[in-house]
């Protein structure tokens, strides 16, 4: 299904519906990095463009926060938009590239009930994970444990890849946030 | 002059892949940043680091075979509007700009570029802290008050004076400007995650960094080199400014 | 954050409900229920076009609010790292906002809707931030403003309490970003205003650490040891040694009212403030709500603030000190209050208060002993040059035992002026008495004296010799000069014991 759509968005792209247009100077599309979703299949950072988009960064096997950014982003779009509604994207990139590979995330967003539709799991290499973790000014740090320290932000992509907002109001609905959910997804 | 920009240019790439190198050994260090924010020692893996931090005139050259990073073409997601706003074009320093002072205004998407075409990488926090913990005799001089007081008297000088050229006095390794010249940029900034208000301590806000909580600033007394990290935590990676600049290292 | 400590004492069922009232009675009812807002000091939404706020450079502050709406207020402050003199021939980088030491005067009106853009230098080495103790919310804004050189943060408070708050920086170290000045005030009026003044004036305390001793010349280095051992180099008033005295002493006539607005920005030491000659009318204490009347020292906590409001009645020159009086003499703490117009023998019977009091600290007119200084670096000091350096160090230091007038107190302090005792003394003897004091029975001009002149061991060598040269060029003396050179060698010997013996 999620495929499909992306099929039907290169499409889009193709016949020049947003392509023939300059990506602005802040869109994060400005690096397309390769990365990899929980079913396996390769996609670039930039493909995502067309799409509003809440991302965040987190790690499976994290028992504290992590849980929670995962509810927040799900309360967070049902607030701002029909449940599964497509136009929203979820993305959470993982930074623990030692333990979360495709298959983890995948059993991840199933246990969790992440419907593909609108939730995509990824990891990138360890380079990249830092380049998009800079780009989008968040944090991490791993621990000696193998866990890792890291802020809890949700960061706004609008369908250019600039970061229109952020909150780091996790646990509840931050209103402003969802605010700017709905402005940006009618100005897409 | 066409000619001299040329030679310069030539003379530049020579620079830049003539850059001396340093093996350094590795090991556990005592960081001022206990690896598991309470006590654990770092542990470096053997690496070898620029002796001296990155020049305009390098920098340059860099930028005249990779255009993109020139100042009217980088994209705002990767530098912001101050990088290299010394220089005075896109590819010439001018007159008020030396060859040999370390490049400044760089963000550090941009330092992190220079060092993939070096066939290098930023140094981590770790690599870079032990680093510079060394004097002309010792890989370890911290606890020395006259290495920290040489670290502090750069903070304590107004930067209204001209940057000094690259080339102060070799530490123990042979690396030079490590403390007293610029800032650096190092790989994992953004993996200090000092709290920004720096009085909030251990758990103050769990929510906001998750896990061991927000590093603070643990051994008090090594406050010369915390001031460094709180100066890496403020920035953003598109950030410049005109006392921070960078050099690369490589695994061994 | 000050709000919390009411709400939890009421919960707690400890706070008569009737004083939260008495706070509220600015927060005008109507403004709150058209907001339908239950938040104390919210005067509701801003009204009007946003106000850019003027900003006071002190010992100067914007004028009063003459609004009975609440706005919205944009202030825009920038961080500047900077070398600025601490004393006279002494230079400190400090760190400021705005400038200035302390930082510029902020000035809002409860209610009112703050936008504040901190600017960081594109020229300043560190990071930096703000914390606001007229901020409600955590850090009082620190966390939202974290801003790189060369950067901007801006952030959004509405002001809720009304008072006269610090604001500092708290990056990390905070004690040494507070240490080399950073901090201000910020006033947030009530909504009917403070009362007419004719004068208002911004003073604020410091304590400062230098590695060199208190004056040692030249640039002196921020010392964290003493810092952290809590043993200032200097306690100034405004940054500065001299900030307040001389051509820069605060000033009024007589018979106006004055209100100082006084912080402590520490980083360590709690201040007893006082000024000489003066009793305050009102303190409004820890810069809140209520006034004490007729005090004479007040307390300012480290990171706290007072008002203090006064009519002068006698002209003459008024002292602000920290009456822990050590540090005014021998640390800074030292401010004028000039006041002029007609005496008033029925309150005062005149004399005036200026040298005995000022001791060594008058001032900051030493222009002659910076012209001197700069000679002699360069080697070109004339003996008339320094004469000219030598009195202005002789009034300030040896003026207040000796006299102005070389004269001296009879019985008490030996005169030097005509002294027979110089005339006779070598150069060395006389040289060692600034330096290492002089104890003991000595006879001069015919009259016996026996009391104790302590070493001035903070004077440079070059300033004893100008002080020397100065005396024995004065009120018929035999002239002569000394030299810096001639100083150093005599303080290079230990010190010779006083008295007629030698």
């Amino acid at each position: 299904m999620k495929r499909w759509f992306l099929c039907l968005l290169l499409l889009v792209f193709a016949s020049g519906a947003f392509g023939g247009n300059a990506l602005p100077g802040d869109s994060v599309y400005q690096f397309n990095a390769p990365l990899v979703d929980q079913d396996g299949h390769a996609w670039h950072w930039a493909d995502r463009r067309g799409h509003v988009q809440i991302v965040s960064m987190f790690y499976t096997s994290c028992t504290m926060v992590c849980p929670l950014i995962v509810d927040t982003m799900k309360i967070t779009a049902q607030a701002a938009a029909e449940k599964n509604d497509a136009r929203l994207g979820l993305l959470l990139v993982s930074f623990d590239l030692a333990r979360d590979t495709a298959g983890v995330l995948h059993g991840y967003a199933l246990r969790r009930g992440l419907s593909p539709a609108q939730w995509t799991l990824a990891r990138a290499d360890v380079d990249d994970t830092r380049k998009i973790a800079a780009m989008l000014g968040l944090q991490y740090r791993q621990l000696p444990d193998g866990d890792f320290n890291h802020s809890s932000e949700l960061v706004l992509l609008d369908a250019e890849g600039r970061i229109v907002a952020r909150t780091n109001v996790i646990g509840r609905v931050d209103a402003e946030f969802v605010h700017a959910v709905r402005k940006a997804l009618a100005e897409k | 002059m066409r000619f001299a920009v040329f030679l310069g240019a030539m003379l530049g790439g020579v620079a830049a892949m003539a850059a001396d190198y340093v093996p350094l050994p590795g090991g556990t260090f005592n960081s001022v940043l206990p690896a598991d924010g309470q006590n654990a020692p770092a542990r470096i893996a053997p690496f070898a680091m620029r002796a001296e931090p990155v020049t305009n005139a390098e920098y340059l050259a860099f930028v005249r075979t990779h255009t993109a990073w020139s100042k009217d073409q980088v994209p705002a997601l990767f530098a912001d509007g101050a990088y290299l706003s010394h220089w005075a074009g896109a590819l010439s320093l001018g007159d008020a700009v030396l060859a040999d002072q370390p490049v400044t205004e760089v963000s550090w998407f941009a330092a992190r570029a220079y060092c993939e075409g070096e066939d290098a990488r930023l140094p981590t926090w770790y690599e870079w802290e032990v680093a510079a913990a060394a004097d002309a005799h010792r890989t370890d001089a911290r606890a020395d008050p006259a290495w920290r007081q040489s670290v502090l008297d750069w903070y304590g000088r107004p930067s209204s004076a001209p940057l000094a050229p690259v080339g102060g006095a070799a530490n123990v390794y042979g690396l030079r400007d490590l403390n007293g010249l610029v800032w650096e940029w190092v790989d994992d900034f953004n993996a200090l995650l000092v709290s920004a208000d720096s009085r909030e301590q251990n758990g103050a806000d769990k929510a906001r960094f998750c896990g061991a909580a927000a590093l603070t600033l643990q051994q008090k007394e090594n406050y010369a080199t915390l001031m460094r990290v709180a100066m890496l935590s403020a920035l953003k990676a598109s950030d410049t400014t005109r006392n921070l600049g960078f050099r690369c290292v490589r695994s061994l | 954050m000050s709000r919390l400590i009411p709400l939890v004492l009421l919960a707690a069922g400890l706070l008569p409900v009737n004083l939260i009232a008495a706070d509220g009675k600015a927060a005008a009812a109507p403004a709150v229920a058209a907001n339908g807002a239950a938040v104390p000091g919210d005067l509701g939404p801003p009204q009007g076009e946003p106000i850019h706020a003027l900003l006071g450079v002190p010992p100067h502050v914007p004028p009063p609010i003459h609004r009975n709406y609440p706005a919205k207020v944009i202030v825009e402050l920038e961080v500047i790292e900077k070398e600025m003199p601490i004393s006279e021939g002494v230079t400190y980088t400090y760190w400021t906002f705005g400038g200035t030491v302390p930082g510029s005067f902020i000035r809002v009106r409860q209610g009112d809707t703050v936008e504040f853009h901190l600017k960081n230098a594109p020229d300043n080495k560190m990071p930096h931030n703000i914390d606001l103790h007229g901020v409600t919310g955590p850090g009082g804004g620190a966390a939202s403003s974290f801003t790189a050189p060369g950067h901007e943060s801006q952030f959004t408070f509405k002001a809720l309490n009304a008072g006269l708050y610090v604001y500092h920086c708290a990056t990390a170290p905070v004690g040494m970003h507070v240490a080399n000045g950073m901090y201000g005030l910020i006033l947030i009026e009530p909504p009917e205003g403070l009362s007419t003044v004719d004068h208002e004036y911004y003073v604020m305390q410091g304590d400062f650490y230098t590695t060199g001793k208190y004056r040692e010349k030249g640039h002196q280095p921020f010392d964290m040891d003493a810092a952290i051992a809590e043993r200032p180099t200097y306690v100034l008033f405004n940054g500065r040694e001299g900030a307040l005295t001389g051509d820069h002493a605060l000033s009024a006539k007589v018979g106006e009212t004055v209100r100082l607005f006084v912080g402590n920005g520490g980083p360590n030491l709690v201040s007893s403030f006082h000024v000489i000659g003066e009793i305050f009318d009102k303190v409004y204490y820890e810069g809140g709500t209520h006034a004490q009347e007729n005090v004479q020292t007040t307390l300012i906590p480290a990171g706290g603030a007072m008002m203090a409001e006064f009519r002068v009645d006698v002209p003459g020159t008024y002292v602000l000190v920290d009456h822990s009086i050590f540090r005014a003499f021998n640390k800074g703490a030292l401010g004028m209050l000039k006041v002029e117009g007609p005496t008033n023998k029925a309150i005062y019977s005149g004399k005036e208060v200026d040298s005995v009091y000022l001791g060594d600290r008058a001032g900051d007119n030493l222009h002659a002993v910076a012209v001197a200084a700069k000679a002699n670096a360069s080697g070109t000091l004339s003996k008339e040059e320094q004469v000219k350096a030598g009195q202005q160090l002789f009034e300030g230091t040896c003026s207040v035992c000796h006299q102005g007038s070389g004269e001296g107190m009879a019985g008490v302090f030996p005169p030097l002026a005509k002294s027979d005792y110089l005339a006779k003394l070598a150069k060395e003897k006389l040289i060692s008495i600034p330096l290492h004091g002089l104890t003991g029975a000595i006879t001069v001009n015919g009259k016996d004296y026996n009391s104790v002149m302590p070493p001035m061991a903070q004077l440079t060598d070059d300033e004893v010799a100008n002080i020397l040269t100065y005396v024995l060029n004065s009120w018929g003396n035999p002239g002569g000069q000394v030299s810096k050179e001639e100083v150093g060698k005599v303080r290079a010997q230990p010190a010779a014991a006083g008295g007629e013996a030698h």
